[in-house]
Formats: C-alpha cells, structure tokens, sequence
C-alpha cells in the first residue's frame, strides 16, 4: 500500500525500487508467475561519466587546522613598542589616579572629611553613644521583643522631663550631656 | 553557550542587583525595614539603603491610613513579620512558612509602628527618612556605606545645623561695615 501523502517523485522511487528489487531476485515486471526467461538490456540510456559519489573530501576540510596553518591567522606584534609609545599608553590621563578635590575640614573636629560624606571622627563620636544609648534601653526593655508603643526621650544627668515629654518613656544616661549632643 | 554569553553582557542594564534573586532581595529589604523601624537608626550598604527607603516611606505612608484599614494590616504584616532567629527551615518565598513562628516576634514592632511612628508622622507630608553616606567600610572589602534614620528618633543628630560663628571673615567685614556706618551716621 502506497503513502498518498507525500509528492509523486518518492513514489515513483519507490516502484523502481520495488522494480529493481524484483529484477534482483530474477521476475520480470508484470511476469506473473513462472520463471524468468533470459534477459538483457532493452534500453540504454546515456549516464553522467561519473556518478556522484558521497565525497570523502569534504571532511577533510572540516579538521582541525595544523600547527602550519594556525601560524598564519594568529595576532602576534609585529615590531618591538618603543619606550616613547609605551610612556605615551601608560601615562595617558585616563590610566592615572584621579586627584580629588572634594576633600575639606570637618568644621566641628578639624579632621579631613570628604564633601559629601559625613564625618569619620564626629560620626564614630554619635556612634559610641548610640550604642550606649541603646544598651539602656535595652537594659529597660528587658526581653527581646518589647518595643514600647510611646516615643523614646533621653535625659542625661540633672534634667528633668519637660512639658512635651509627658508620655513618653524616659532613658537616663549617667552621665553630664555632651556639648556637642542636639535632641533630634 | 551563546545565551550564557549574553546574560553574562551587562551593557544597558539599570536595574541593581541585591542578593541572590528577587526573593532573597525581597528578604534583605524587608530585614531592613525591620531593623530600622525597631531600632530607628541603621547601618547599612549605601545600596542597599537606596533601595530601601522607597519602601520604608510608602509603608509608613499606608500606616497612617490608620489601624483599622485592611491594606494597610496586610501590608505591614508583609513587611514586618520576620523571624528574628535563623529558624531551620527556611521559607523559599514569602513569609507565608515562617508567618506562625514570625507573628509572635514582630508583633510589638506592629504596635509601635501603628501607634508611634503613625502619630508622629501625621504632620509631615513628604520625607521621614535621612539618607547619608558613610566613611567606607573599614577594613573588609572598602563598601560604601550609609545611615538611614527615621526623622523623629531620640538619638544625637547626624547633621548640626550649626550657624557660623562670628569670628568668620565675612561676618568680621560686616561687623566691620556696620560700625563704619554708625560712626558715620552719629557725628
């Protein structure tokens, strides 16, 4: 049974196949039964000298290049950089450090800060205190999980709570208040 | 391989990348937002903090919507329940696995936040957070740093806004200026 789909060229494959197979095998086409009587050839049709053959060449150019060929297409300098060429490569203005000029005096401690950055010296300064600030609170709290629900205020010694602190939790710290200490 | 290739290419590309993927960095902004809100002044890479403070005012924008809203519940469950110990078990996305062992930590936080930070914010309209930068990181790896800070925290202020003294030159030529026209006027 014959495939109907596909386009009449395999089919007509197909029956030469099946024709040349019976010829292999000794019947002529449409000889049904009986043996075959001695044949040869009726039609001869003029072929192309050569017949395409699967072509062996083809992989050969698919290899992997040799050592010869390799040398012929990889980059390699040509002369030696003079030192003048080199000095020009190397000292070229975007290959040096940048000089910054964003860095002024902390007006508060003197110390070099940057513009835009805060203070190393009068940063660590909040910083420390911070830390002891929060080591009260945490003295007061107790657990780990009891943040109150009422706004903190720090009172250092000899302050007493003032008139807009009146519901709010009051952390002393023991010790005079800093000069350089502003409420937020 | 080429597909590799061009996801290793970061030409064009704006958006940073925090953590892992976006889930982690879902979880280190909201790690944030909780460290800050319980401790109002925090630490962090300038990066990091970047991003963060977008979030931390649109939560206390919804916080002062009021208790009772139900966005405004779910949402600050969302950014604030975080189990504070690193349980075992990890949650891949969400707080939805650690939710049970995370409610019961975080819930003061809620409170704080609903009550203090709502009533002390309602004046303000705009910005509640201060974003500066630090000295870098000393010692590790030089990151740039910076601190957030709610704005009505009880610590000392980061910024003095300190005026200038007299002893400054312009204000000594114009000392200078007002003594001469005085002394012109008076004879």
């Amino acid at each position: 049974a014959l495939v109907v789909v596909f386009s009449p060229l395999p089919r007509l494959r197909g029956l030469l196949q099946r024709c040349w197979g019976r010829l292999e095998r000794g019947f002529l086409p449409g000889f049904s039964g009986g043996q075959s009587p001695p044949w040869g050839p009726a039609l001869a049709v003029q072929a192309p000298a050569c017949l395409p053959q699967p072509v062996d060449d083809a992989g050969e150019s698919n290899e992997a290049p040799s050592l010869l060929d390799s040398i012929l297409w990889m980059a390699a300098p040509k002369k030696r950089r003079t030192i003048e060429v080199n000095r020009c490569r190397r000292r070229n203005p975007s290959k040096l450090i940048k000089v910054k000029r964003n860095i002024d005096v902390c007006p508060e401690c003197g110390n070099l800060k940057q513009k835009h950055v805060l203070c190393g010296y009068c940063y660590a300064k909040v910083k420390a205190e911070t830390r002891l600030i929060r080591i009260e609170i945490h003295k007061k709290e107790g657990g780990p999980f009891n943040a109150p629900t009422v706004e903190t205020v720090v009172l250092y010694d000899g302050e007493k709570p003032t008139e807009e602190d009146e519901g709010k939790r009051i952390v002393e710290r023991a010790r005079k208040r800093p000069s350089w200490f502003v409420q937020n | 391989v080429w597909l590799l290739v061009a996801a290793a290419i970061s030409y064009g590309r704006v958006h940073r990348q925090l953590g892992l993927g976006p889930c982690s960095r879902l979880d280190l902004l909201r790690d944030l937002m909780t460290a800050l809100v319980r401790h109002e002044r925090i630490e962090a890479p300038w990066a990091r903090a970047d991003k963060m403070w977008v979030y931390v005012e649109r939560l206390i924008d919804y916080v002062k919507l009021g208790d009772t809203n139900e966005r405004a519940m779910r949402i600050a469950d969302f950014w604030l329940t975080v189990s504070f110990f690193p349980a075992p078990l990890s949650s891949p996305c969400g707080p939805g696995a650690g939710a049970e062992h995370a409610a019961l930590q975080e819930k003061d936080l809620i409170y704080k936040l609903f009550k203090v930070l709502a009533s002390q914010f309602q004046p303000h309209p705009g910005s509640y957070t201060h974003l500066l930068q630090i000295p870098n990181r000393h010692g590790l790896d030089h990151a740039k740093m910076a601190v957030i800070e709610l704005k009505g925290n009880p610590f000392l202020l980061l910024i003095c806004p300190c005026h200038d003294t007299e002893k400054t030159l312009l204000n000594q030529l114009l000392k200078g200026y007002r003594e001469d026209t005085q002394q012109a006027a008076a004879p």
